[in-house]
C-alpha cells in the first residue's frame, strides 16, 4: 500500500536525521500571511516523488514583506533553491478590504496597496538568486464576501475580480517570478471544500488538509519544472484516438467525429492537442492505416481540428508501432523518454512499454468524457517558460523535413552550398536569457561539460567582465532555426576557457561547428587571449562530442585532461557560410 | 503494543511513546505547543475518521480527555 504524504514525509525526515551528512538538491521555505505548515508534508511527499531530495523550511508567520526586505535575515539561511510566498487579501489588507464594499468603493486604495506589495517581491527577486514563487491571493473569507449572497457579483466579486487582474499583472511583469494561481486551485477544489472554519478560528489556519494537499502537489510541480524536462512529443494513434471508429472500415462518413456524443469527445480532445501544439509539443501520429484513407480524412472531414501540417511527423502503414515510435524519435531528434504514446489498444500500449521502456504510454480512456482531460493531472507539460522557438516548433520541423528532402537529392557539398547558411555568434542580452538558460538546462547530447544553471545564474555571467555567454543564430533559405546554440567562455590570464558548449542537435554536419570554433577563436582574441581550452566531461547522452575538440584541432594536455587550441590555429569557417561574431 | 491514540500523539510531536501517557498535556510535554496542538487535530481525525467540533478541540487538554472526547463519540479508543 502506498503510504500516505505525512507518514511518507515523517520516515524521509527520520532517515535524513540518521545520514551524518545530506546533500538536499531543493531547499524550499515556505511563507504565508496564514498558517502555512500543513503545506510542509505534501510539498515535501510530491518533491521525493518527483525524486528531489528536499529540505522545507516554514517562514514565521505572517512576515512576508519582512522576508522580501531580508529573506536571508528572516529566514536564517542563504542556500535556498526557491522561495514560495502565499497571502490573502483579507490577511494584509482586512480594513481597506472591507471598505471596498462601502459606496463609493475605495478601490483604488487597495489597488496601491497591492501595487507596493508587488514592489517588495520585485525587490525580492533582486536579492534572491534561486526560484521565486507568488501565489494569487484567493477569494476572500471575509464577511460582505459570501458567494452566495445574491448580489454578489456587483459587489464582493467586482472588487476581488480588480484585486485578481491588477496582481497577476503587475507579477507578470516582474520577470520570472512563478505565480501559483491559490486561486484557481480553490475554485477548482471549490471554496467549500478548500476551506475549514475551525482551523481558521482556532489557529489562524484556514483551509482543509485536502487543500493543503492540493497546493503542496501545484506548488511541487511549478518547483520541479525548473529542473525536470518537459516531454516533447505525443505520438497518436487515429482509429478510436482521433476519432470515433475506424476509418478503413467505416469510412470518411462512418467515422465519429462532430459536435455530438461520442464524435464531440474526439473534438474536444483534437483541441487539447491543439493548445499544447501552441505551447511547443510536437504532435506525430502512429498509426496502422492506408495513408490515403487518412489523408481523405484530414483533407475532407468537417469537423477535423487538426490538419496534416499540424504534425512533425507522420508514421501511417502497417509496420509495427515500436518501428514507428522508434522513426519519430529519429525523425525529431528527441529521446524515448520524452515522447508520450497515445493509444486505445491495450495489445499497441502493452508492445510499446514492453519494448520501448523510455516511451510514456497512455491509454485512451473507457469514459470519453475524461478524453479531453488526458494530461490536465499529469506534469508532462510543465513548461517553466515558454519561449518564442518552442511556439514555432512544429514549423522549424516543417523547414526540416523540406531541407532533408532536398538533402536527399543533392551530393553532400551541393546541398550545404544551396542552403545558403547565415550563422550570427553574438554576446547574450537580457531578451536572450530565457532561450539560453532552457538550452543550457535541456541540452543532453551535443553538450561538452552539461554545467545546469539558474536564469539568475546565466544573468550574472552575462554581467560579469570576465566571461562572455555567446548565443548562436542559425538560418537557411527555408527558415531560422533561432537561438540554437551556447558558449560560455571564462578569461584565465591569456587562456580563453569553455565553461559550457552546447548546441541543438538539429543544426549539426553543415558546418555550424566548425563556424563556432572560428567565432570563438576571435571572440578570445578581442579578449585578449592566445588560447582556447576546454574539458570534456562526459555523462550518460553526450557521448557524439566525446572527440569533438580533436576533431577541431584542439590538443590533449594529460597532466590536466584539458584541450588546447592556439587561436591561430583554430579552425576557419567554411567558405559557403556567412558568419558574423557581434561583441 | 503501542496505544493508537499514544502512537498519534507520538508521530506528530516527533518523540518516543513511551514517555506519553493519558496524564500527558502541554503543560508537561515540551514539544506539545500550539502548532502541534494543530499538527494532532488533523491527525486524530484522519487516523479514526471523525470530525471534532470546536469546543470538542478546546477540551483535549490531555491524552486522557482526549480519548474522552473520541470514546463519546464512539471511537474504540
Amino acid at each position: 500500500m502506498a503510504l500516505d504524504p505525512k507518514s511518507h514525509w515523517r520516515q524521509y525526515l527520520a532517515a535524513q536525521k540518521q545520514l551524518p551528512k545530506v546533500e538536499f538538491d531543493m531547499r524550499v521555505a515556505i511563507a504565508g500571511s496564514m498558517t502555512v505548515e500543513p503545506l510542509e508534508p505534501y510539498l515535501g511527499a510530491h518533491l521525493i516523488s518527483k525524486k528531489f531530495k528536499p529540505c522545507i523550511a516554514v517562514a514565521p508567520f505572517n512576515q512576508l514583506r519582512q522576508i522580501c526586505h531580508d529573506y536571508k535575515q528572516v529566514l536564517g539561511r542563504n542556500d535556498l533553491d526557491a522561495i514560495a510566498l502565499l497571502w490573502r487579501v483579507e490577511d494584509l489588507f482586512p480594513d481597506i478590504l472591507a471598505a471596498c464594499l462601502d459606496n463609493p468603493a475605495p478601490v483604488e486604495d487597495l489597488l496601491r496597496e497591492l501595487k507596493e506589495l508587488a514592489g517588495s517581491v520585485g525587490r525580492l527577486r533582486k536579492s534572491f538568486n534561486g526560484t521565486l514563487i507568488v501565489s494569487t491571493p484567493p477569494y476572500p473569507l471575509l464577511p460582505g464576501f459570501e458567494l452566495l449572497d445574491i448580489r454578489q457579483a456587483l459587489e464582493g466579486m467586482a472588487v476581488f475580480s480588480a484585486v485578481l487582474q491588477f496582481w497577476t499583472q503587475e507579477i507578470a511583469r516582474l520577470e520570472r517570478v512563478r505565480i501559483l494561481d491559490l486561486h484557481g486551485l480553490m475554485l477548482s477544489l471549490g471554496t467549500k471544500h478548500a476551506h475549514d472554519s475551525r482551523k481558521w478560528l482556532l489557529y489562524r489556519q484556514p483551509y482543509t488538509e485536502t487543500f493543503w494537499q492540493e497546493i503542496g502537489r501545484l506548488l511541487g510541480r511549478i518547483l520541479a519544472a525548473e529542473k525536470i524536462s518537459p516531454k516533447k512529443c505525443i505520438a497518436l494513434d487515429l482509429d478510436n484516438t482521433l476519432w470515433g471508429g475506424i476509418i478503413g472500415e467505416d469510412g470518411l462518413q462512418g467515422i465519429q467525429l462532430g459536435d455530438d456524443f461520442p464524435g464531440k469527445a474526439y473534438r474536444d480532445f483534437q483541441q487539447t492537442l491543439v493548445c499544447l501544439k501552441k505551447k511547443g509539443v510536437l504532435l506525430a501520429v502512429a498509426s496502422k492505416n492506408n495513408p490515403e484513407d487518412v489523408y481523405e480524412v484530414f483533407d475532407k472531414h468537417d469537423a477535423m481540428i487538426l490538419s496534416r501540417k499540424d504534425f512533425a511527423a507522420l508514421e501511417i502503414h502497417w509496420d509495427s508501432k515500436v518501428e514507428s515510435i522508434r522513426r519519430v524519435a529519429k525523425k525529431l531528434n528527441i529521446g524515448l523518454d520524452s515522447i508520450i504514446f497515445v493509444d486505445d489498444s491495450a495489445k499497441e500500449i502493452g508492445e510499446i512499454s514492453e519494448r520501448l521502456p523510455d516511451v510514456t504510454c497512455v491509454v485512451v480512456p473507457e469514459e470519453l468524457a475524461e478524453l479531453s482531460d488526458l494530461f490536465a493531472e499529469t506534469d508532462f507539460f510543465d513548461f517553466a517558460e515558454i519561449t518564442d522557438e518552442d511556439r514555432r516548433r512544429t514549423e522549424m520541423m516543417a523547414a526540416d523535413s523540406a531541407r532533408l528532402e532536398i538533402q536527399e537529392a543533392m551530393s553532400e557539398e551541393e546541398f550545404r552550398k544551396s542552403l545558403n547558411l547565415k550563422i550570427e555568434v553574438f554576446a547574450a542580452q537580457k531578451q536572450h536569457l530565457a532561450r539560453v538558460t532552457q538550452l543550457i538546462n535541456k541540452t543532453n547530447q551535443f553538450n561538452l561539460t552539461t554545467v545546469r544553471r539558474t536564469q539568475d545564474e546565466v544573468e550574472e555571467l552575462v554581467g560579469s567582465k570576465d566571461a562572455l555567454v555567446l548565443g548562436m543564430d542559425i538560418k537557411d533559405k527555408y527558415g531560422d532555426y533561432g537561438l540554437v546554440g551556447v558558449t560560455i567562455l571564462k578569461k584565465k590570464a591569456k587562456s580563453c576557457v569553455i565553461d559550457t558548449l552546447l548546441m541543438s542537435c538539429r543544426v549539426l554536419g553543415r558546418g555550424a561547428e566548425e563556424t563556432l570554433i572560428a567565432k570563438l577563436a576571435e571572440a578570445a582574441k578581442s579578449l585578449g587571449c592566445d588560447e582556447i581550452r576546454g574539458r570534456y566531461i562526459a555523462t550518460s547522452k553526450n557521448a557524439m562530442v566525446k572527440d569533438f575538440y580533436r576533431h577541431f584541432n584542439f590538443q590533449h594536455e594529460p597532466q590536466t585532461d584539458e584541450w588546447f587550441v592556439r587561436i591561430t590555429e583554430a579552425p576557419r569557417t567554411p567558405e559557403n557560410i556567412d558568419a558574423i561574431l557581434l561583441l | 503494543m503501542v496505544d493508537s491514540l499514544i502512537q498519534v500523539f507520538a508521530d506528530v510531536l516527533e518523540i518516543d511513546p513511551a514517555v506519553l501517557n493519558d496524564d500527558s498535556s502541554p503543560d508537561n510535554v515540551q514539544e506539545w505547543d500550539s502548532l502541534s496542538a494543530m499538527k494532532l487535530v488533523a491527525a486524530i481525525e484522519e487516523k479514526f475518521n471523525v470530525r471534532l467540533s470546536t469546543r470538542e478541540i478546546m477540551k483535549m487538554s490531555t491524552i486522557g480527555r482526549a480519548r474522552k472526547a473520541l470514546q463519546n463519540k464512539n471511537v474504540p479508543v
